[in-house]
């Protein structure tokens, strides 16, 4: 979105790398939504994802370093559409290299979380990373025609 | 994050939670449903009131589910919505902890032996 020019910033969330900075994210998507009628099935997948792809860098990107940048940006390209990056200052990792796991196995005792790529590909019509001169940039396209949260 | 328990017939209790289960409704139920994986066999968590469910959400209902059937217990999940039931399938949770739309058939599910 700020790389390339081709998606103008609207908003954005500034948040520190604590995860009760969190916290912030619910009410101000629920005001992108009702200021860029956002539907609510799209919301629910914005939500979900942003939370997934936030929360994983704070507790792996930053490995719990507290005061360190998490800017959540939004654009809306095209109507109808809108576009979440979630941009980093942490060391450089893209998320979709690594192998998505499979979903959880009721015989294995062990694993209770790693499921949030396979989360983002089925609840957000694109998810793109791209590394930044400083960290990294992880992207979401959402689509309210064509959603995969349609009901 | 409200949640409330409700002793029903037949030992089971009933958890009923209500609104968001994302960061924060995660942490608002951590501390019971750990106490109720500790001390209760079969638990019926009622999702009708719920209206988000991210991974965090996941975690605080997993964790337990495995610590009841540790115990020789079962969990059940009642009543989610179109997009919450999405959630459960997409990560595969239904497998661990079973959904069920109807009521009879989700007590029917937590008798024990």
């Amino acid at each position: 979105m700020t790389g390339n020019g081709t998606s103008q910033i609207q908003d954005q969330l500034a948040l520190r790398s604590r995860l009760s900075d969190m916290t912030q994210l619910s009410p101000w998507i629920e005001g992108l939504a009702s200021r860029h009628a956002i539907p609510g099935n799209v919301q629910f997948a914005v939500e979900l994802c942003l939370e997934e792809v936030v929360s994983n860098v704070i507790r792996h990107g930053y490995a719990g370093a507290e005061d360190c940048s998490v800017v959540v940006q939004f654009a809306m390209p095209r109507d109808g559409y809108f576009e979440f990056a979630v941009e980093d200052e942490a060391p450089r990792f893209n998320p979709l290299d690594a192998p998505e796991l499979s979903a959880l196995d009721p015989e294995d005792e062990t694993r209770v979380g790693g499921q949030g790529i396979r989360l983002e590909r089925q609840f957000a019509n694109s998810v793109e990373y791209e590394p930044t001169p400083r960290g990294n940039r992880m992207r979401m396209g959402f689509s309210a025609v064509e959603s995969p949260a349609a009901k | 994050m409200p949640i409330a328990t409700e002793e029903m017939t037949g030992g089971i209790t009933r958890v009923i939670l209500d609104g968001k289960l994302d960061i924060e409704g995660a942490a608002a139920i951590d501390l019971k449903m750990n106490v109720i994986a500790g001390s209760r066999k079969a638990v019926l968590v009622d999702l009708q009131k719920v209206s988000f469910l991210g991974s965090m959400g996941l975690r605080a209902l997993v964790a337990p589910a495995r610590a009841i059937k540790g115990r020789g217990g079962k969990m059940v999940l009642f009543g989610p919505n179109e997009l919450v039931e999405k959630v459960l399938k997409t990560s595969g949770t239904d497998t661990l902890i079973p959904v069920h739309h109807e009521l009879q058939s989700a007590l029917d599910a937590l008798q024990l032996p």
